[in-house]
This record gives structure tokens, C-alpha cells and sequence, in this order.
């Protein structure tokens, strides 16, 4: 949002002004004349428009991709000068205490200045963008194609020739023969391969088809399939083409099903680590402990929320007021915090989460621990009460959340490297979900080594095993109650922490977890952290399969809910039922 | 100099899920009441009357739309009720209208096929948001569509009007995406994906989207409602897929619902309304402007003064407050028969902060259709205006006929 727009706007303007002091030298006429068309591109209609466009695109400027760029993201404005001429410009990163900012002109990259020589200062809201439609941004976005073909960044450069490929414009063959003939990258020669046989797919000679359509074959090119379809519904296919390209089509389709197949272990096992993080803080207040803990979503929406506060304090501040609605002694109460932010930028700001994360356990823990020692050490006999307060703490703690952050959703940015993909074989990874997989294994672990190899591990099984016993035997089981509580409770801040990144924050997130993670435990078997983990893979694993086979998300989650109700007709105590004496 | 008064019903939810987006819709018919009164309020056969408001809170809950409006019609007489968001609320009152012979004025996007001579349809019908986009879309070179929405009436219609226009405007159905629903004879009954309220785990779909869009010329139909917009354009994102290779168009997304929605995200994709904030019309700014200083100096319990935007469904509220003016004014009398008579003459209009706005016979209304790219800061940019475009209650039969016409 905001931020990110400002930090590419001071990325752009601090390379114009390079062009600027650059534009001195003797050496730069050739910058002037990328500025001089530039400007007549964002002026200019129709085929004039796209003529220059054309010719932006063979000139290989940096300087012209950051300007079309700009372009399409609306951050390019058109100021219409006293005289009646329009002067596009784009508005530098810093602002002033009205949100205002000094405008680069693109014509020479100068400040824009009033008559007497005075800076002018514009808002967002000042000026109007430079027009775009969809027409006009695939036309610009396809100058940064071309311009992308030489990008350095290998990703860009493949990105630049499928779009060539898909242009189904078959005088682009030359170009991408030369481009095929100096790129090293095996993943962009891939690229470039495929790209050249989807536009001989369109030669008028039966050979060079097919050609191209064995050569898609081989490279089990996805993008081709709508393409190779059409053709095949072409009748004057000679024999050899048509045999070819239904060849194509069932290896292409065949290759579809297994990226479907490896997609789909792969959205599983990320939903699996979902719910193993959200419910493996209920698997220790509500397993170990055994207290009925409904307000455990709380407590993932408190880690949510400290991951926003600790984002605006590295951006422009936090701070809340609240009048509360009946006052005492005549007097209204009212309190409020205002904390100032560091406006941090750059990676620094993009670290926001990584200082997030320790934080969302720490507040979720002090919460956790007030919760135990405020209500329910008092409820430790009383499973059903323990129902009743917590459920009650919970709509308090979501009053509070309406108060202090509002009943709207918080926006909480996730940090670039968190955002993005790879692609192996067509099987894409996101990145946030390669993260989540990675931090619910280092949890689970951490869980793990604390519960059997520390000595408050150790008191902890005891208190929950057995709490009169243990208390004989001199372990304070209040003091262990209230750190596993508190434990449990960091564990689902660190849930929030993540959920942050792919959902929404607001005051009911907790509510829309409860019952997953509740569903996990019990699905597991209440009091065994190990089966949590089996049953949040096997839950999250057999919901994809589910949805992928049924073409629906409803009918997909219904038969989950469905099994999971039968099965734990037949295995009433979960998957790994603990056996014990004990006759509750 | 003593003044009559004039009762008007509001009816929206203060509390509970919906209360986000009403209660915004509520500050502005009070803004509405505020400046007709203050401008001498309603003139009726020589007198002049003051509109005096009787908010009522639905609170989310259907069945006590239909008890509050009988409220209002029975116990307080008020001569008009604005009102209404969902399509269910609607549904839950409509009868309470038709029997007591009410008027209902409704401002939110909806999915058409129904009318009743006791609601006016301020609201954009589907052909005044949903196939003006796909026409846009469809010029600017787009062949494929998936649709994706939210289980329940609304998407589902739209879709299903969606899927027959895309066919009667040449789009074979392997070219729209997400699944058909067919009955026993084999008729698609319903097309498009469908997610429940509230859904977060868009992995798999946006896989299928990616997967859709390989070839490079489709884009998305989102009619996703509330907050799982959130966690479907986080997945977007994550996937790389950017509006140059894959517009998403949204119709449940105005200026208001953006501002909880983190709007980099979504730079660049498309919303259609009748009514953009961003209008730069010498109407639209006089509005805001008038809109900003009421804020300032009103002091109605529970108007939020802070970070207000304006958007269609709150501009369409308050064209419905001055219509009726209008239409009372002239038919001089509160009546609600002669005022029906006036409305459906079809000279109904008013010069709106989007553009004129005109009642129908059939009681929807000609307005106005704009198409707008997001921008960072949660605005629009419009790309794409269609003038006075004439709302159609029976899409589903109308498109049914042409294709029965076409042999398809």
C-alpha cells in the first residue's frame, strides 16, 4: 500500500535525479531523447500513442521502463500549466506535514517550478493520473517486455518471452532465435523454446507445426493447451499434424493431472501446518490442562494484533483513544496511548515481522498468564464452568479488540520476502507457505524438547498426569499451571502472528479458528501432542484432496466433517486415545 | 413560523455483521435529511414540511427487517422508508411493504429478477455493474472468464446471467472458468466457483486460476463477499499473478470495504459502480465538500467523523432521499399511490454526484455506469464511463430468449 508506493516513488525519483546530474554530460542526448518520447507517449492517443510506444520499446532505457512502470501503477500525473500545456510529472517519495510533494517533471527530470521559480508542491489528490485502460496497459506493459528481455534478473526475462509467446505474433520468432541464441539460463532457454514453438504453431507450414507442436510436447507446455486445442479443432489438419497434436494435448494433460497431483500434497501439508499452529496451543491448555478453553481464538487474534502494532510502530505510529460509555463520579472516562513510529524503510521495515513473531508470543503469554491467574486456577475441578468463564473472557477480549483497534479489519502488510513463489516443474511454492511449513516443524520441535527434556517439562506432564500426586510430592502446581497456560497461550499468539500474513485481522479472527482447532485436537486425541500433529496433516491433507476431487471448496469441507464424525464414532478418544487409570 | 413535520423511515443494521456498511449508509440519508431541511424542507400542496427521521437498527437479523418495517409503516406512518443492504433483508420486508402499501427506496447492488410496485431500485441491477464490466473486458481484448463468488444469491445469480451473456457474445463455455452445475436434462443450472462466507484457504483455487490463465488473455469475475477478499487477493499476490496477465474484476469491492483491505494488493484491478468518490464531476465535488462539513458539525450519537470515504451504495441513498422529494413535490401530496404514479411517469430525475439518476415505469432507475482501476490509496481511477445506462429487472429471461433466438 502507501508505504511500498512511496518506497518504489523515492526509488524512481532518486534515479531521475542520477539522469539529471547525469543530463550535463555531454555523452546523455540519447536520455533526452527517451525523456522527449516518453513525454509524447503520455500525451499522445491512438496509433501515434502506440507508435511511440513501439519505439520506447527498441531504445533498451532504463530510464523507460521506471517511467512505464510508474505509468501503469497510476503514479504518473499530468500537470496542466497557467499556459494551458500539460507537463507530466511524478511526485517524489518525501512529503510535507500537508502530505504534499515536490513534482519531477519528465521531460529533464528538473523540479517543477512556478513562474517565479518557486517549487510547486502537489497531493495525490491534486493532480490527475496519466490515463490508462487495459488496452493501453498491456500495449505499455508490453514495452517492458521488450525491455525486459534484457533485464538482468532472470525471472523478468522469462516472464518477457511467455508473454511474447503468447502474443501469437510469429515475427517475434527472429528476436527470440537471437535472444535463445546469447541466454545461458537453462530456465529462461526453456522459456524461450516454448515461446518459439507456440508461434510456429501459427505457420502456414504443416512441418514447421509440427515441429512446434512436438517440441510443446516435450517441453509439457501448460500455456499451450488452449492453442494446441483450437488447432485440433482445425478439419484441414494433414493426418501426421492431427496425430501429433493429440499426442500433445494427452501429454500435456497428463503432465496437468500430476502438477495437480503435487500441487495439491503440497496445499495440504501447508493447511495441515495451519491448523497444526492454531491448535497446538489448545492441545496443551486443552489437552495437557484439560480446561475447556473457548477463549484460545483470543489469544491467536492477540498475537495478530501484535504483529499490526509492531508493523505501524516501524511505520508512522500507533495509537488508540477510548471514551468509555458511562463515566464514574460525573466524570467521563476516557484513557489512550500514543506511541510514535520509527518510520523505518527499506529492509529494515520488511524485518517488522521478524521482531513480530518473538513478540506475538511474549503478549499472548502475558495474557495467557493474567487469564490463569485472574480465572481459571479457580476452575481446575470444574471443566464445564472453565466452558462458561472462558467463553465469557473471550467476548470481552473481542470488545476490547472492537475498542482499541475498531470494528473494521486491520490491514497487515506481509513483507516482500514472505510474498512470491518458485516454481519447480510447474508446481508452484509460495514462499508464506514454505514459511509456515518451516515454522510449524521448528514449533512443534521446540514444543517437543521443552515437554520431554526440560525439567519444567517434566513437572508439567506430572501436574497434568496427575495433580494430587504431584502436589505431594512437592512440585507447586499452581506455579506449573500457570506457565503451561501461559505456554499455550504464546503458542497460539505465534498462530496469530502467521495468520496475519494470509488472512484478515479483526476482532472475531479467533472465532473463525475455534473450532478448527478444536476439531484438531479431539480429532488427535485430547492430552497427545503427537496426534495433533498426525490429525492437522491428515485433516488439511484429505480437505484438498477432497476439494480438488469434488470441484468444490463446500462439497469438499462437508465430507471432511462428515468422516470426521464418523470416525470418531468409531474411535471416540481420537487417534492416539491416552489410556490411563484415572476414572474422570 | 411553526412547521409541519414529515415522518421517513431508515431502516438498516446498526449492529451485528452488517453494521460496517450500513450504518455508513444510514450517516448519509441523516446528511440527506439535513440538507433538505435545512433548504426549507418538503414542499407539499403550499406548505413546507420538515423531514423528521425515524431510525430503526435491523441488527443483521432478517426476520426483525420484516417486524421493524411494520413498525414504521404501522405505528409510526412514516410516508417513506429508505433502506435495506442484502437481498435477503429485502426479501424478509417485501411482503410487509406490499401489504401495508409502503415504499421502500433500495440502494445496494443487487442481482435483479424481482419487482414489486412498493420498492424503487436506486440499486445498480446486473446490467448496470456485472456486463458493462465484461463488455469492457471483452473490448479490451479479453476471452476468457472465471467466476468466483460467495455462496449464495446474489453470486450465484449474477454468474448464471454471466454465463448466458458470455455465450450470447460468442465465449464458448470451455472459455469460462470454474465449474457448471447441470440439471437432469443437462441445462447449466449454475456456473462458477463458489466459496462459504468467511473462507480463507484460497490455495487450490488460485491454482486453478493460474493454471486458467496460462495462455494469457483470461481474467477473474470475483463476487467474493466480505473479508474473504482478504485472504483470496493475499494468494493472488503470492502467486504472482498481476493485472496485466490476469484482471480481477470485483463487485463487491467500493471505496468503503477497501479501506480495511491492505489496497497494494489490489492496485490495478478493475470495479465497476455507478458512483466513484474520485469523480472529478463540478457535482461530485460540491457533494463531498458539503458531505465533509455536515460531518464536522453534526452530532448524531454514533457518526464515526474520522476517515470517512463516500461510495455507490451511500451516493445511491442519497439520490433515493431527493427522488422522492422530487416525486412528492410534484404529485403534492404524501400518498403513496399518487406518489407511485409519479414516479413510474418517467420523469423522475435528479442531477446526482454520479451523473443523473432517472426512475423508470418499471421503478429501477437510469444512471450512470463507471469502471475504475484501484489505486494504492483505496480510490478508483475511472477508465471506462457508460452514460446513462437503463436498469433491466428480467435478465435471465431476456438472455434466455435471445439464445433460444441464436439456436444455442
Amino acid at each position: 500500500m502507501k508505504v511500498a508506493s512511496k518506497l518504489l516513488a523515492g526509488w524512481f525519483l532518486a534515479l531521475l535525479c542520477m539522469r539529471t546530474a547525469a543530463a550535463h554530460a555531454p555523452d546523455t542526448t540519447g536520455t533526452n531523447v527517451v525523456r522527449q518520447e516518453l513525454v509524447q507517449a503520455i500525451l499522445s492517443t491512438g496509433t501515434e500513442q502506440q507508435k511511440l510506444l513501439n519505439e520506447l520499446a527498441d531504445s533498451g532505457s532504463k530510464l523507460a521502463s521506471d517511467v512505464l512502470g510508474a505509468w501503469t501503477m497510476e503514479e504518473v500525473y499530468q500537470y496542466v500549466a497557467p499556459d494551458g500545456s500539460t507537463v507530466p510529472v511524478m511526485l517524489e517519495s518525501q512529503q510535507d506535514a500537508q502530505g504534499r510533494s515536490r513534482a519531477v517533471r519528465i521531460d529533464d527530470g528538473q523540479f517543477l517550478k512556478d513562474a517565479s521559480g518557486k517549487e510547486l508542491r502537489f497531493g495525490e489528490s491534486d493532480l490527475n493520473a496519466a490515463n490508462t485502460n487495459l488496452r493501453l496497459r498491456r500495449a505499455i506493459q508490453h514495452v517492458l517486455d521488450m525491455l525486459a528481455l534484457t533485464d538482468p534478473d532472470p525471472d523478468a526475462r522469462a516472464e518477457a518471452v511467455n508473454k511474447l509467446g503468447n502474443s501469437q505474433n510469429e515475427s517475434y520468432v527472429p528476436l527470440l532465435q537471437s535472444r535463445l541464441a546469447k541466454e545461458k539460463n537453462a530456465y529462461v532457454r526453456k522459456a524461450i523454446n516454448e515461446a518459439i514453438a507456440m508461434l510456429q504453431l501459427g505457420d502456414t507450414n504443416p512441418a514447421v507445426q509440427i515441429a512446434a507442436v512436438e517440441q510443446l510436447a516435450a517441453l509439457n507446455s501448460i500455456g499451450s493447451l488452449d492453442n494446441l486445442n483450437q488447432l485440433a479443432a482445425n478439419t484441414n489438419n494433414g493426418p501426421q499434424l492431427s496425430k501429433a497434436i493429440q499426442h500433445a494435448i494427452d501429454s500435456i494433460s497428463n503432465h496437468i493431472w500430476w502438477v495437480n497431483f503435487y500441487g495439491t500434497i503440497f496445499h495440504g501439508i501447508s493447511l495441515g501446518a495451519v491448523l497444526l499452529l492454531v491448535a497446538l496451543g489448545l492441545a496443551i491448555t486443552f489437552g495437557l490442562m484439560g480446561i475447556i478453553n473457548m477463549a484460545h481464538g483470543e489469544m491467536i487474534a492477540v498475537g495478530a494484533y501484535t504483529t499490526y502494532v509492531i508493523q505501524n510502530l516501524f511505520g508512522s505510529g500507533f495509537g488508540f483513544n477510548i471514551t468509555l460509555p458511562f463515566s464514574f463520579l460525573g466524570k467521563p472516562i476516557a484513557f489512550g496511548l500514543n506511541l510514535p513510529g520509527l518510520n523505518a524503510t527499506g529492509w529494515f521495515y520488511q524485518s517488522y515481522f521478524l521482531f513480530a513473531i518473538p513478540l506475538s508470543f511474549l503478549m499472548a503469554a502475558l495474557a495467557g498468564l493474567v487469564l490463569e491467574r485472574a480465572v481459571i486456577q479457580f476452575l481446575y475441578r470444574r471443566p464445564l464452568e472453565s466452558l462458561l468463564a472462558t467463553w465469557g473472557v473471550s467476548l470481552a477480549l473481542q470488545q476490547i479488540f472492537r475498542m482499541v483497534f475498531g470494528a473494521n479489519n486491520v490491514q497487515v502488510n506481509s513483507p516482500n520476502w514472505l510474498l512470491g513463489h518458485f516454481t519447480l516443474n510447474d508446481v508452484s511454492f509460495d514462499y508464506n507457505r514454505i514459511f509456515v511449513i518451516g515454522f510449524a516443524i521448528l514449533i512443534v520441535i521446540g514444543t517437543w524438547l521443552l515437554l520431554s527434556k526440560t525439567p519444567l517439562g517434566l513437572l508439567i506432564r506430572a501436574v497434568s498426569q496427575n495433580r494430587p500426586m504431584a502436589s505431594c510430592m512437592g512440585v507447586r502446581t499452581g506455579r506449573v499451571n500457570m506457565l503451561t497456560f501461559a505456554f499455550g497461550s504464546g503458542l497460539a499468539g505465534l498462530a496469530g502472528a502467521f495468520l496475519s500474513q494470509i488472512g484478515n485481522v479483526g476482532p472475531s479472527l479467533g472465532q473463525t479458528y475455534i473450532v478448527d482447532s478444536f476439531m484438531t485436537v479431539v480429532v488427535g486425541g485430547v492430552g497427545n501432542i503427537i496426534g495433533t500433529v498426525y490429525s492437522a496433516l491428515g485433516i488439511g491433507t484429505a480437505d484438498q484432496v477432497l476439494q480438488q476431487l469434488t470441484g468444490s471448496p463446500v462439497t469438499g469441507k462437508i465430507v471432511v466433517l462428515i468422516c470426521i464424525i464418523l470416525f470418531l464414532q468409531w474411535k471416540p478418544g481420537g487417534l492416539f486415545a491416552v489410556r490411563s487409570r484415572s476414572l474422570d | 413560523m411553526a412547521q409541519d413535520t414529515i415522518k421517513v423511515g431508515v431502516l438498516h443494521s446498526l449492529s451485528g455483521t452488517m453494521a460496517i456498511s450500513e450504518t455508513s449508509l444510514r450517516d448519509m440519508l441523516l446528511f440527506a435529511f439535513d440538507q433538505i431541511n435545512a433548504a426549507g424542507g418538503i414542499n407539499v400542496g403550499g406548505k413546507s414540511y420538515q423531514i423528521q427521521p425515524v431510525v430503526v437498527d435491523g441488527a443483521s437479523n432478517w426476520p426483525l427487517f420484516a417486524e421493524k418495517a411494520k413498525e414504521l409503516l404501522e405505528e409510526d406512518k412514516v410516508a417513506v422508508v429508505f433502506g435495506c443492504w442484502t437481498s435477503v433483508s429485502r426479501k424478509s420486508v417485501l411482503p410487509v411493504f406490499e401489504k401495508d402499501n409502503g415504499l421502500l427506496f433500495y440502494p445496494v447492488q443487487f442481482e435483479g429478477e424481482e419487482q414489486s410496485e412498493n420498492v424503487v431500485y436506486t440499486a445498480e441491477a446486473v446490467n448496470q455493474q456485472a456486463t458493462p464490466a465484461v463488455d469492457y473486458l471483452l473490448d479490451q481484448g479479453v476471452k476468457k472468464f472465471y467466476l468466483l463468488g460467495t455462496d449464495y444469491v446474489y453470486p450465484r445469480t449474477t454468474n448464471l446471467i454471466l454465463y448466458k451473456y458470455l455465450l450470447l457474445h460468442g465465449v464458448p463455455p470451455e472459455d469460462i472458468g470454474g465449474g457448471f452445475t447441470k440439471d437432469d436434462s443437462g441445462n447449466v443450472i449454475s456456473a462458477g466457483k463458489y466459496v462459504p462466507f468467511g473462507y480463507t484457504d484460497f490455495q487450490q483455487i488460485v491454482a486453478d486460476i493460474k493454471q486458467f490463465a496460462a495462455s494469457g488473455d483470461a481474467c477473474v469475475v470475483n463476487t467474493i463477499n466480505g473479508d474473504s477478499n482478504v485472504p483470496f487477493f493475499k494468494e493472488i499476490v503470492a502467486a504472482g499473478l498481476t493485472p496485466d496477465q490476469c484482471p480481477i474484476v470485483s463487485f463487491s469491492l467500493a471505496e468503503d470495504e477497501l479501506r480495511s483491505i491492505p489496497t497494494r494488493n489490489l492496485v490495478g484491478e478493475l470495479g465497476c459502480w455507478s458512483y466513484f468518490m474520485s469523480l472529478k464531476t463540478p457535482e461530485n465535488k460540491d457533494f463531498l465538500s458539503k458531505w465533509n462539513a455536515w460531518l464536522q458539525t453534526e452530532n448524531y450519537p454514533g457518526v464515526v467523523k474520522e476517515h470517512r470515504v463516500v461510495d455507490s451504495p451511500m451516493e445511491l441513498s442519497y439520490d433515493g432521499v431527493y427522488l422522492w422529494k422530487e416525486a412528492v413535490e410534484k404529485a403534492g401530496t404524501f400518498d403513496v399511490d399518487a406518489v407511485r404514479k409519479v414516479l413510474d411517469s418517467g420523469d423522475i430525475s435528479f442531477q446526482g454526484p454520479g451523473g443523473k439518476i432517472t426512475v423508470q415505469p418499471d421503478q429501477y432507475t437510469t444512471k450512470n455506469v463507471y469502471i475504475g482501476t484501484t489505486l494504492a490509496n483505496g480510490q478508483f481511477e475511472i477508465v471506462k464511463q457508460f452514460p446513462q445506462v437503463v436498469g433491466q429487472p428480467w435478465m435471465l429471461k431476456s438472455l434466455d430468449a435471445q439464445l433460444a433466438a441464436q439456436g444455442k
